[in-house]
């Protein structure tokens, strides 16, 4: 950095520095304003309910000054734990004074309040008055000085907690414990470890709750570190369950790679159910050296242990592990079966992709579809032409496989090619069924593209192929389908007519490559050979216009008034004041002001109208609060009643 | 890019919000919905073989059983592993109203009801414990449970402060009681799905997430006029007020979900969203260990900014027609988002073609599985505390932000606002007497 370029660096930090002394000036300023102005009203006559939530604002701006006011509220039953919201809060030897000073004059709940907030603030000064506390008569108090002193811990309160221990009357002994506990912790935060050894086993010999002897135990094992395997191993060897839940959570703490060898080595000691359980737990240790056991336990014994094994592999296996997992996918148990495809889906890695593609064009037998359906799973793309070469295999859970398979990788149009070659070849309904639920997938993927190979189907003398190609037609979209689709309508064949309608009616509408889909709906509305065909259509026109894109507002409203003659039923002209609402113009008003006279639709029209009122250009204020107010008189809708009032005030 | 959606529709209002958990776990083992999910444990692999010896159930009470409670209470109530004993409310109608599920449940009047906490926690048939009960008591009933050696299943938000998330996460991990917080969304396969896709790398390097916790607003549950309080069968409102500061009774303050939510000077609909929302943000981010270091109000939003540099935006609006709780995902190559409608919106197709079943209207049933397997597993659970205590700490350094208007730096390690004194203040509260974390 040159001269010139350092001396700017410094001006700007002094000049940062500067703004920033002047701003911490300025908020130190109001702080302290806002602090006498929080006095003031809990100096003053005000009622306790205007005092309380300046106690609690005083916790941000209360400062020594604040100490003396605040003390005074501890002995306010109703107060006192606003009061000590801020005294906890306030840094300082001033608050922990004012604690300190009111331990020595309150008593029972206030008492045990103020204890708690010395505890809180780790106030070392006040050992000494907790260790009287101890003593006291009242078991609550007694009970809160133990915790606190264990929350500020050093040698001092170890020693009075710990001679507490055996001496304390079983009323408070669980809290000594807690103490004991929370000693030994700090201990454990310095380093002290044997400190702390010392105190879990003061606790664990004596006569307490059960669930402080669990603590202790924990503690115990893991303060000792590696030389804590032999107390952990015998928790885990205990017939008691809460003995065997403290040491599977500590099992999962204690760190080591000789910790994870002598639990694994336990492993053979245990009862198949306590296995999976020790199992689980070594396989959150996150240490490689866990592998082994599980794989081991994942290719015998009993299968329930098998299992678990399985699924921890999910998380600890790689492509070693997949031999052992194939073996258990196909040897005939379900369960087992389920839970290695399970594994071998969600198994990470590209090399477990490549070994699982590798294996396939050998595989014979249960492995093939196994392995078809991981690739699917998988989404494997290599494996796809030994995939497509399946689809007409011997097996019919091969073919079944490799087809749903095609379905979900193929995304090229020679396997639009393929799938349509196949189904001309199948005669079976539910493989056909299988694979043209494939060919639309693909199709939809490949797109326009796919015509060329599926326009044969439509061409077929088998009818229910040329049903499954216009379906697939209507996915691929375009002019060349839409062409096939209306030839089918305009053809002899029944039913083949009433899918070609009903996929019409239902054409996607991609603008603007389809727009011809809507003049071929337009016609069969008004030449359709059947009433089913022409209300078809009609529906499909009134959800093209809907959706396209390409048309003004003033273009939909044209369109719809166009076929107006035709919309005789309830269901049409809902349909039509969709339209008409998502295209707000005066006319889409007056149109759906009409329709409003209806009663069977005038809810949906006059939630149009609401919106339309409110945003077509060109309308008045006038016309725009007459329709509103139009809709707030005649509406039952609550929520469409709220909007046009909602509208109204917008409009004033 | 091109986008894609999954959505359809928007759910009907009397649509039914989502199958039973079995239906559900058979519906997502079927399409492979568990991809993201951690390993689901067979029953016979814990030596449970389809049916489990009444010696071997898990015992079940349950503390403050309001709407919300009796609604997670009926997904333990499905579960023939477990055997509900006691319920527990300070309100006399939640009571019997509770107590009338579990004794229909099991053809008896054997359900047993208690006004006071303690006197459940002091049974010591009992396992495992619900806690439904409103924020102000979440974090202490849950800490006095574990204490008193039960396991938890904590409705959220958890905690009302940054203190008293690293208190839970202590005493869990102290005691080693196994702790659920209610943040199902961490079971269900459409926001696992979204978080895998963070996770594998499949969006690319992760930049920015985006959370809409709702709200953003302060809140505090202030001091109403005195009314006279009801008897206490019918009441107990010492009780209720619990370890929030007193004020007299007042019935507008006997709504649970509401009361002293998030507690302190802030609170509100940042943590009661948020505690899902931006859960989800950090399980994506893997910061179930940590929170954000810079917090910041920017033009109604909060921006926060993790360590590793991704960017999290809390939004106070919607921005997604993907249902509630909806979340956003980006990365350098792609972005995925979804919401408790179960759709996806994403950047591209491929993304999604892996996504698994639909499980649409945030169930808490699988949740609920994954506690009670954790409870004979001692495994951690999927919203365990040490997760509970970060997404809880993010949320509460973005309510500190957000009340005193400015940028908050925050040191994960040390759970310190750095140099900034009136931020430190707002991080705990103290409790009523006799009442402690």
């Amino acid at each position: 950095m040159n001269v010139s370029k350092r001396h700017v660096t410094w001006f700007v930090l002094l000049v940062a520095t500067a703004v920033s002394a002047v701003a911490t000036g300025q908020d130190q300023a109001a702080a302290e304003a806002k602090q006498r102005e929080l006095l003031a009203v809990l100096q003053s006559n005000a009622p306790k309910a205007e005092k309380a939530i300046p106690c609690k604002q005083l916790a941000i701006y209360g400062t020594d000054e604040a100490v003396p006011t605040l003390m005074g509220l501890l002995a306010d039953e109703e107060l006192a734990s606003w009061a000590r919201i801020a005294l906890e809060a306030i840094p300082g030897p001033a608050a922990d004074e004012a604690l300190r000073d009111a331990m020595g004059t309150l008593q029972g709940r206030l008492l045990v309040g103020t204890i708690n907030s010395i505890g809180v603030r780790r106030d070392a000064r006040a050992v000494d008055g907790l260790i009287k506390k101890l003593n006291d008569a009242d078991a609550d108090v007694a009970s809160a000085a133990a915790v606190a002193l264990g929350h500020i811990g050093g040698d001092r309160a170890a020693a009075a907690l710990a001679q507490a221990l055996t001496r304390a009357p079983a009323a408070i002994r669980s809290a000594v414990a807690e103490g004991c506990i929370l000693c030994a912790e700090g201990y454990m935060a310095q380093g002290k470890a044997a400190e702390a050894v010392k105190l879990y086993d003061a606790v664990r010999g004596a006569d307490v709750p059960d669930q402080r002897h669990l603590e202790a135990i924990r503690g115990a094992i893991l303060a000792r570190g590696a030389d804590g395997i032999g107390l952990l191993t015998e928790q885990l060897r205990s017939d008691d369950k809460d003995r065997v839940g403290i040491a599977l959570r500590t099992a999962r703490e204690l760190p080591g790679r000789n910790v994870t060898e002598a639990l694994v080595a336990e492993m053979d000691r245990l009862s198949p159910q306590k296995r999976s359980l020790l199992l689980l737990a070594l396989s959150d240790r996150k240490d490689d050296a866990v592998r082994p056991a599980v794989l081991k336990a994942a290719q015998g014994g009993p299968n329930a242990l098998r299992i678990t094994a399985i699924g921890i592999l999910i998380r600890l296996g790689d492509a070693s592990c997949i031999p052992t997992l194939l073996q258990a996918a196909t040897e005939g148990n379900a369960d087992l079966g389920r839970a290695a495809q399970e594994t071998l889906v969600r198994l990470p890695g590209k090399d477990v992709d490549a070994d699982l593609a590798g294996r396939l064009p050998q595989a014979t037998g249960k492995l093939r579809p196994v392995l078809i359906e991981l690739a699917t799973q998988r989404e494997i793309q290599q494996s796809l032409p030994t995939i497509v070469s399946s689809m007409e295999d011997d097996d019919p859970a091969v073919r079944a496989a490799a087809v749903q398979a095609v379905g979900v990788l193929g995304r090229d149009r020679q396997h639009v090619a393929e799938l349509t070659r196949l189904v001309q070849k199948t005669a079976t309904s539910s493989e056909r069924a299988a694979i043209e639920k494939a060919l639309l997938a693909v199709t939809g993927r490949v797109g326009a593209p796919s015509v060329t190979y599926l326009m044969p189907l439509t061409k077929s003398n088998d009818r229910s192929l040329q049903i499954i190609g216009l379906r697939t037609l209507a996915v691929a979209g375009g002019p060349e389908a839409l062409g096939a689709v209306n030839a089918a309508i305009a053809g002899d064949e029944g039913d083949v007519q009433d899918e070609a309608v009903r996929i019409l009616s239902t054409w996607p509408n991609r603008w603007p490559d389809d727009a011809d889909a809507g003049e071929a709906l337009l016609r069969l509305t008004r030449s359709g050979g059947k009433m089913s065909h022409q209300v078809l259509a009609l529906r499909g026109y009134l959800q093209h216009i809907r959706g396209n894109k390409g048309l003004s507002n003033d273009q939909k409203l044209a369109r719809v008034k166009d076929v107006r003659p035709q919309i005789q039923r309830p269901e049409e002209e809902r349909l039509a004041i969709a339209v008409l609402g998502e295209a707000p113009t005066a006319g889409a008003l007056e149109l759906l002001t009409t329709l409003a006279q209806d009663a069977t639709v005038a809810e949906e029209a006059y939630s149009a109208i609401v919106t339309v009122a409110a945003n077509a250009p060109g309308l008045s204020k006038p016309q725009r609060q007459q329709a509103l107010q139009t809709v707030l008189d005649k509406s039952a809708n609550n929520g469409t009643k709220r909007r046009a009032q909602e509208a109204i005030k917008r409009l004033q | 890019m091109k986008s894609v959606t999954t959505k359809a529709r928007t759910r009907l209002p009397n649509e039914t919000i989502g199958p039973g958990r079995r239906q559900f776990l058979k519906t997502a083992m079927k399409a492979g919905a568990l991809l993201a999910l951690p390993q689901v444990i067979p029953g016979s692999a814990l030596g449970k073989a389809g049916t489990v010896a009444p010696s071997e159930r898990i015992i079940l009470g349950a503390i403050g059983i309001g709407g919300r409670g009796r609604y997670v209470l009926g997904c333990f109530l499905q579960d023939p592993d477990l055997h509900c004993v006691a319920v527990c409310d300070v309100r006399g109608d939640n009571r019997q109203r509770a107590k009338a599920m579990v004794d229909d449940r099991y053809g008896n009047q054997d359900c047993a009801t208690y006004i006071d906490l303690r006197e459940i926690l002091a049974r010591r048939d009992i396992d495992a414990v619900l806690i439904a009960t409103g924020p102000n008591w979440h974090a202490t009933a849950s800490v006095m449970a574990a204490r008193a050696g039960k396991d938890v299943y904590c409705e959220k938000p958890c905690t009302k402060n940054i203190a008293q998330s690293l208190a839970l996460a202590d005493v869990f991990r102290r005691t080693g009681r196994v702790f659920q917080a209610g943040t199902q969304r961490r079971s269900l396969p459409n926001f696992a799905y979204a978080v895998e896709l963070a996770h594998s790398g499949r969006l690319g390097q992760l930049q920015t997430l985006h959370a809409h916790p709702g709200g953003l607003g302060t809140s505090m549950s202030g001091w109403l006029p005195a009314e006279a309080a009801p008897p206490r069968d019918q009441a107990d409102w010492d009780l209720y007020l619990g370890p929030a500061a007193w004020r007299p009774y007042n019935r507008r303050l006997l709504d649970g979900f509401n009361f002293e939510k998030g507690g302190g000077m802030t609170g509100g609909g940042c943590l009661e969203w948020g505690s899902h929302c931006v859960d989800l943000c950090q399980w994506a981010n893997q910061a179930d260990d940590t929170a954000p270091v810079e917090y910041e109000p920017i033009n109604g939003q909060l921006h926060a900014r993790y360590a590793n540099g991704v960017k999290l935006v809390m939004r106070n609006d919607g921005w997604l027609p993907l249902g509630s709780c909806p979340v956003r995902f980006e990365g350098t190559t792609g972005w995925v988002e979804t919401g408790d409608d179960a759709e996806f919106g994403a950047s591209s197709p491929d993304l999604l073609t892996r996504r698994g079943a639909k499980i649409p209207g945030y169930p808490a049933d699988f949740h609920v599985r994954d506690f009670v397997d954790c409870v004979r597993t001692r495994a951690q659970t999927r919203a365990n505390a040490d997760c509970a205590c970060w997404a809880h700490i993010a949320c509460h350094a973005a309510n500190i932000a957000l009340y005193l208007n400015r940028k908050v730096t925050f040191d994960p390690k040390t759970c310190e606002f750095i140099g900034d004194e009136q931020a430190n203040r707002l991080r705990s509260e103290a409790l009523r007497e006799p009442w402690r974390i």
